[in-house]
């Protein structure tokens, strides 16, 4: 009985998060597209973040690089908070600022994915963000590197997650964001939950708290993507 | 003014494809422009409010626009200018003013300068405190950022050195600004505006002026802290004109003059939650005849808060107070206006929004002494101790 109580609750639960699965989902799968002038294959979020606040326009490569944005849209909502920390709201208040106190201009604004990967192909120095369903064609995606510059430690012992059989069987997947902080002797210290399916979030922090990385001279904080396939 | 505000009307019904900003190319290089507008309408209950007769049937000689051209020639250099032009009662009307005009370079996020006429960073918002749109209250707190003088805060000709340097995921990041230059009173102000309600001629204000700007992004998510400081050379010049005698012209310099400014902002998620402090000092007069030293503060907490995706409602209290304790040339004294506002905008869309505000006010500042929105000149009944205000005030930008 107690079984079926929790098994009832189980469905319950992962019914009632299928409507914002795809919201969340998205949030954890915003693709970074560049023009292929950009040198660079890799940007870290800092950096990231800089070129969209207009606080630099070139990469540490040298490359020159121009941001361009959707006006709306879940994906647009998505990387302006995880990305940038911003509503909507809050970054056309902060793009006006620069623009009406002279000190940098409003960005290109198109209206859908497909025209950012468009404008992006066709605009030397571009970079904008999609969702991993646009047609990518004519562009290069660039790989987000962690939170901090040198976030990106070598990865040692992987364990992978439990999938929870009701939502496998539901075929109810996606991917898990987690921003982790790694102890200087590699450990995973702590963990985030930044976007996807709360219950498969539980999951992959149990699975990734017994990760191991290479030891490093500080504490590092990175963010991983941990995807559920309920096909495999 | 009614033909102005129809023309505002019109470009608030405009359709939004007018209300985009437009671009084009010269030397293949992108020029954007950019502008905006607004209209407002005040009615108090008592006392006649920021030079407008406000407490019969209300006043809507409150109308601001602007407009802007910015280029970036290279990535490390870009140009720009802004003109601005108000009608506030008996201020500004409609004599238009280069707002800004420079050049910026930047070498490196921690490394860039500024030349021209400079917006002058001082806390949280002077450099934008008549950007009415970037703001939820239709009037800013009037102990810091008194509308009816802005121009003796907004601008500097001369120059900035700017950056900003992370610290570390730890430490959060410092962003800082050092300025110097020459500032001008308008002859259109609420400062020329008192000198000649008092019957003497405004002939001048200006002087060196300099200071800094230090912000600190904490690491703790959503928290801003800053202190900043501007020191004032400044030298009054005006006149008095006797019939049958002639004019005689009279100099006034400041001395040492400074203000200090303390601030902290908080966002969480859709809350903003602001706090500054601000305390002028003033040493004014001639030399050997009068002088007067006037010492204001002035402070306010203000918080709003995005309750729908396009409403946004918000309120603070703001406290001003002044303190003229040498008086050689008015009457000495100490006056406050204690101010609690309630507020709600909504957001058209991008472009257009509305706003409604309410404040209930306890005092006048010192009128005789300095313009702080209230003036005897249009109060010739006299001043009474409490003033309500209904504000509502529609913009666009684009």
């Amino acid at each position: 009985m107690r079984n079926a109580t929790q098994h009832l609750r189980t469905l319950i639960a992962a019914s009632l998060l299928m409507t914002p699965l795809a919201a969340l989902a998205g949030s954890g799968t915003v693709r970074v597209i560049a023009n292929p002038s950009v040198k660079a294959d890799a940007i870290s979020a800092a950096e990231l973040k800089s070129v969209f606040l207009e606080e630099t326009s070139s990469l540490r490569d040298g490359s020159h690089v121009e941001p361009v944005l959707a006006r709306s849209g879940s994906v647009h909502e998505s990387f302006i908070r995880e990305y940038l920390g911003k509503t909507d709201s809050d970054l056309q208040t902060y793009y006006r600022t620069l623009v009406f106190t002279g000190r940098g201009s409003m960005p290109r604004e198109v209206s859908s994915d497909s025209e950012i990967a468009a404008y992006v192909a066709r605009t030397r120095g571009t970079i904008g963000y999609v969702s991993p369903e646009t047609s990518t064609e004519g562009v290069k995606t660039l790989a987000i590197l962690g939170m901090e510059s040198d976030g990106n430690r070598r990865l040692i012992t992987r364990v992978e997650p439990v999938y929870p059989r009701e939502l496998q069987s539901k075929h109810i997947g996606g991917t898990v964001r987690l921003r982790i902080t790694i102890a200087p002797n590699g450990s995973v210290e702590s963990t985030e939950l930044l976007g996807g399916n709360p219950i498969l979030g539980e999951s992959a922090t149990a699975a990734v708290k017994r990760w191991v990385y290479a030891a490093g001279p500080a504490r590092t904080k990175t963010e991983i993507v941990v995807p559920f396939d309920p096909s495999r | 003014m009614h033909r102005v505000a129809c023309w505002i009307f019109v470009f608030l019904c405009a359709g939004q494809s007018l209300l985009c900003g437009q671009d084009f190319k010269v030397l293949d290089r992108d020029v954007q422009i950019h502008g905006f507008a607004s209209q407002g309408f005040v009615h108090t209950s008592d006392n006649n409010w920021l030079t407008m007769y406000t407490s019969h049937f209300g006043s809507g000689e409150f109308t601001e626009f602007g407009a802007n051209a910015s280029m970036q020639v290279t990535d490390q250099l870009r140009i720009g200018a802004q003109i601005y032009d108000r009608n506030l009662g008996g201020i500004g009307t409609w004599h238009p003013a280069l707002d800004w005009a420079y050049a910026q370079y930047k070498w490196k996020p921690w490394l860039g300068i500024r030349a021209g006429r400079v917006k002058t960073v001082l806390g949280l918002y002077n450099d934008t405190q008549d950007l009415d749109f970037l703001h939820t209250f239709a009037l800013l707190p009037q102990s810091l950022y008194p509308i009816d003088i802005r121009d003796t805060s907004i601008a500097h000709d001369g120059g900035d050195i700017f950056g900003s340097i992370p610290l570390g995921a730890k430490r959060g990041t410092l962003s800082y600004t050092a300025w110097a230059g020459n500032r001008d009173y308008s002859q259109y102000g609420g400062v020329a505006y008192l000198i000649r309600a008092d019957g003497l001629n405004f002939n001048s204000v200006g002087g060196l002026q300099y200071g800094a700007d230090l912000r600190w992004t904490t690491p703790l998510k959503g928290l801003l802290l800053g202190i900043s400081r501007m020191n004032v050379d400044n030298t009054l010049n005006y006149s008095i004109t006797e019939p049958g005698i002639g004019t005689l012209l009279l100099r006034s310099n400041d001395n040492s003059d400074w203000t200090n400014q303390y601030y902290g902002q908080y966002t969480w998620g859709k809350l903003l939650v602001d706090v500054e402090y601000r305390r002028s000092w003033d040493d004014a007069g001639q030399t050997g005849l009068s002088r007067f030293q006037e010492d204001s503060r002035g402070w306010y907490l203000a918080g709003s808060y995005q309750i729908l995706k396009r409403v946004r409602v918000g309120s603070y209290y703001s406290h001003y107070f002044i303190n003229f304790p040498l008086g050689g040339v008015e009457p000495a004294g100490t006056g406050h206006d204690y101010d609690k506002v309630v507020s709600g905008r909504v957001d058209i869309n991008r472009y257009v929004n509305i706003k409604i505000e309410g404040h209930f006010m306890d005092g006048y500042g010192l009128p005789g002494a300095t313009p702080n929105g209230f003036y005897y000149v249009n109060n010739p009944q006299g001043l009474r101790p409490n003033t309500n205000a209904l504000v509502v005030k529609g913009g666009f930008n684009f």
